[in-house]
């Protein structure tokens, strides 16, 4: 899938497989003979959840700096160390419990099925993965800058925050989407830097999960309220505190984004 | 997966937490002296519902109990206390640490509370002293080390989520733990094997499903996407019945299993089903779908888009089952029906 859309897959790792090909890439047992081959600037992970934390060590400990972790059902606790070990050697992870994300018209790295994005002005950035793919195909003729899906798990590798200020910066996006869920705090933190005028170009928000009890987890581990942390009515209304303009159903994004961005 | 307290005080135990000492029964038996009755339920709010007694009849207390509906029992000392505070450990999602959340006031409700702090304990360094001096000084009280140690290997050793103590006993001979909520991560069961025989618990299903109160059957691929589908049947004024995430590339079995669950409340009138397939194919999930439609004989609505869609949409016309394009015509006509 990704190689047909031309991202460019110079190898793939898989111990004890090292040696053979598939659709005509190398694989090796190893991230590090892979290396001695080819240059890599970015990995992607799709081991089964028992054995993913150690191939992320792997791939951060042979120098690649981008690391999209598509993997789910891994214990939060060994997210949490990879994540840190991670950012500290300067790596980025993407993920865990992700689809990756999409330059449309330019790079896949992930599972998004390429034929509902198309090349344009919006960046999106997503806890979710169908929703995502629903969202993006609902904004139609816009077309997406970039689309981020940083994963359903409590901890992740990237925040929504970090996406949206680099959204913020670049160059190609004008409008900003952001698809959230109940937990976590990543949307109020989104909602304060706007609030303190870090982010200039317009935000769209949804959330979900209006109906889910509170302690139940909604399929995604992260999509769980603890102790009152992170409720739907909190994101609710710090949007509203920021004046980020909230939709209230996944449909009603496009025109809102029509909106703020003729403003 | 949330453990009952009995089952969380045996852990609070294996990581020298002070508990009351206590007795697990199921049926009435008679304990000299003042004892708590505590049912065993793992919804919380058992005291405002008089299911914890403080009573010298233990006998008597649990046959009433067992009336109302309850089988298992806690029944512990009854301990004379000063004070009470409140003290648990979860992992901050915000920084990847765990953390130490205290109040100095135990048995409230730790959501409406102004009186929290939390303390985080980076996960790259052991427990400091002055991570307990500072959690002690908040709280107003000496002599926690052992307690907040034990809660945060719980965390770290026993991958729990959330391991909480509301109350923590002040006593004269040092803190106890009153009440316990752990709930583990279900992700990382499988290296507590030993464990959960000790406490004689199955692993849990990895099924994502969650009921709720309406009579809307909801099913969605995708967490973000069927909790979207839960809310718009919301807002478009019904009132939906469960969760049911089926995850990506859902074959026809999981489908089927997935329809006939939901299809068995008997509180479901229909169903919805919202599939926006990437990796999932269409023709499967529809042949999952006409399997389950002939045995729970509600009916469905299904919004169905993706990988072999126009095959999908066949199979499930041919069986007289209705397909829309998108979700907002699927749920508008289930609602109206």
């Amino acid at each position: 899938m990704m190689l047909k859309y031309g991202t460019k897959i110079v190898a793939g790792v898989t111990p004890g497989k090292g040696g053979t090909e598939v659709n005509g890439v190398p694989v090796y047992d190893t991230v590090r003979e892979a290396l001695k081959e080819h240059e890599i600037d970015a990995s992607i992970i799709f081991v089964p959840a028992r054995f993913a934390s150690e191939a992320a060590y792997e791939a951060v400990d042979a120098g690649i700096k981008l690391i999209t972790v598509i993997t789910e059902h891994i214990p939060v606790i060994d997210v949490a160390r990879f994540v840190r070990y991670a950012k500290v050697r300067g790596t980025r992870i993407i993920g865990p419990n992700c689809p990756g994300l999409i330059v449309p018209g330019e790079s896949l790295l992930g599972i998004l099925p390429a034929k509902y994005f198309r090349k344009g002005t919006v960046g999106i950035v997503s806890r979710s993965g169908t929703l995502t793919y629903e969202v993006s195909h609902l904004v139609g003729d816009m077309g997406q800058s970039t689309v981020i899906g940083i994963g359903g798990d409590p901890i992740v590798g990237t925040s929504l925050q970090e996406v949206v200020q680099e959204f913020d910066q670049d160059e190609r996006t004008e409008a900003i989407v952001i698809i959230g869920e109940i937990g976590g705090t990543m949307e109020e933190r989104v909602a304060q830097l706007k609030r303190e005028g870090k982010i200039r170009k317009p935000i769209v928000g949804y959330i979900a999960g209006l109906t889910a009890p509170r302690e139940k987890r909604m399929g995604h581990a992260g999509a769980v309220v603890y102790m009152g942390m992170g409720t739907f009515e909190s994101k609710i209304e710090a949007f509203k505190k920021a004046d980020i303009p909230v939709a209230k159903t996944p449909y009603e994004i496009r025109d809102i984004l029509t909106k703020v961005v003729r403003k | 997966m949330k453990l009952y307290e009995y089952e969380g005080k045996r852990l609070f135990s294996l990581v020298n937490i002070p508990v009351p000492r206590g007795q697990v029964v199921r049926s009435p038996v008679h304990v000299q002296g003042k004892v708590v009755v505590k049912s065993q339920l793992l919804e919380g709010g058992r005291g405002k519902r008089g299911l914890v007694r403080v009573t010298e009849d233990s006998y008597g207390t649990i046959e009433e109990l067992m009336k109302e509906g309850v089988n298992t029992f806690l029944i512990e000392e009854f301990v004379p206390h000063s004070r009470e505070i409140y003290l648990s450990a979860m992992m901050d999602r915000e920084t990847g640490n765990p953390m130490i959340v205290a109040s100095p006031f135990g048995g409230i409700n730790i959501e409406e509370s102004k009186d929290v702090r939390t303390f985080v304990i980076p996960i790259d360094r052991k427990l400091m002293r002055y991570d307990i001096d500072a959690v002690e000084k908040y709280v107003g009280y000496r002599g926690l080390s052992s307690v907040i140690e034990g809660l945060l290997r719980l965390i770290l050793e026993y991958d729990a989520e959330l391991a909480e103590i509301n109350p923590l006993a002040i006593t004269e001979n040092g803190p106890l733990a009153l009440d316990s909520k752990v709930i583990l991560d279900d992700n990382a069961l499988y290296r507590h094997e030993e464990l959960l025989k000790e406490l004689q618990r199955e692993k849990v299903p990895t099924d994502s499903y969650v009921e709720l109160e309406g009579d809307v059957g909801i099913i969605g691929n995708g967490a973000g996407l069927t909790m979207a589908t839960m809310d718009l049947v919301k807002l478009m004024g019904g009132n939906p019945a469960d969760f049911l995430d089926v995850g990506g590339g859902a074959d026809t079995e999981k489908v089927a299993s997935a329809v006939i669950r939901v299809g068995s409340n008997p509180r479901v009138r229909k169903i919805v089903i919202n599939i926006f397939g990437g990796i999932t194919r269409c023709d499967e999930v529809a042949k999952g779908i006409v399997e389950a439609y002939q045995k729970v004989n509600k009916p469905i609505y299904v919004r169905l888009t993706g990988t072999n869609e126009e095959e999908g949409k066949k199979i499930l016309q041919s069986h007289g089952i209705r397909v829309y394009e998108d979700a907002l015509s699927a749920i508008g006509d289930a609602l109206r029906s």
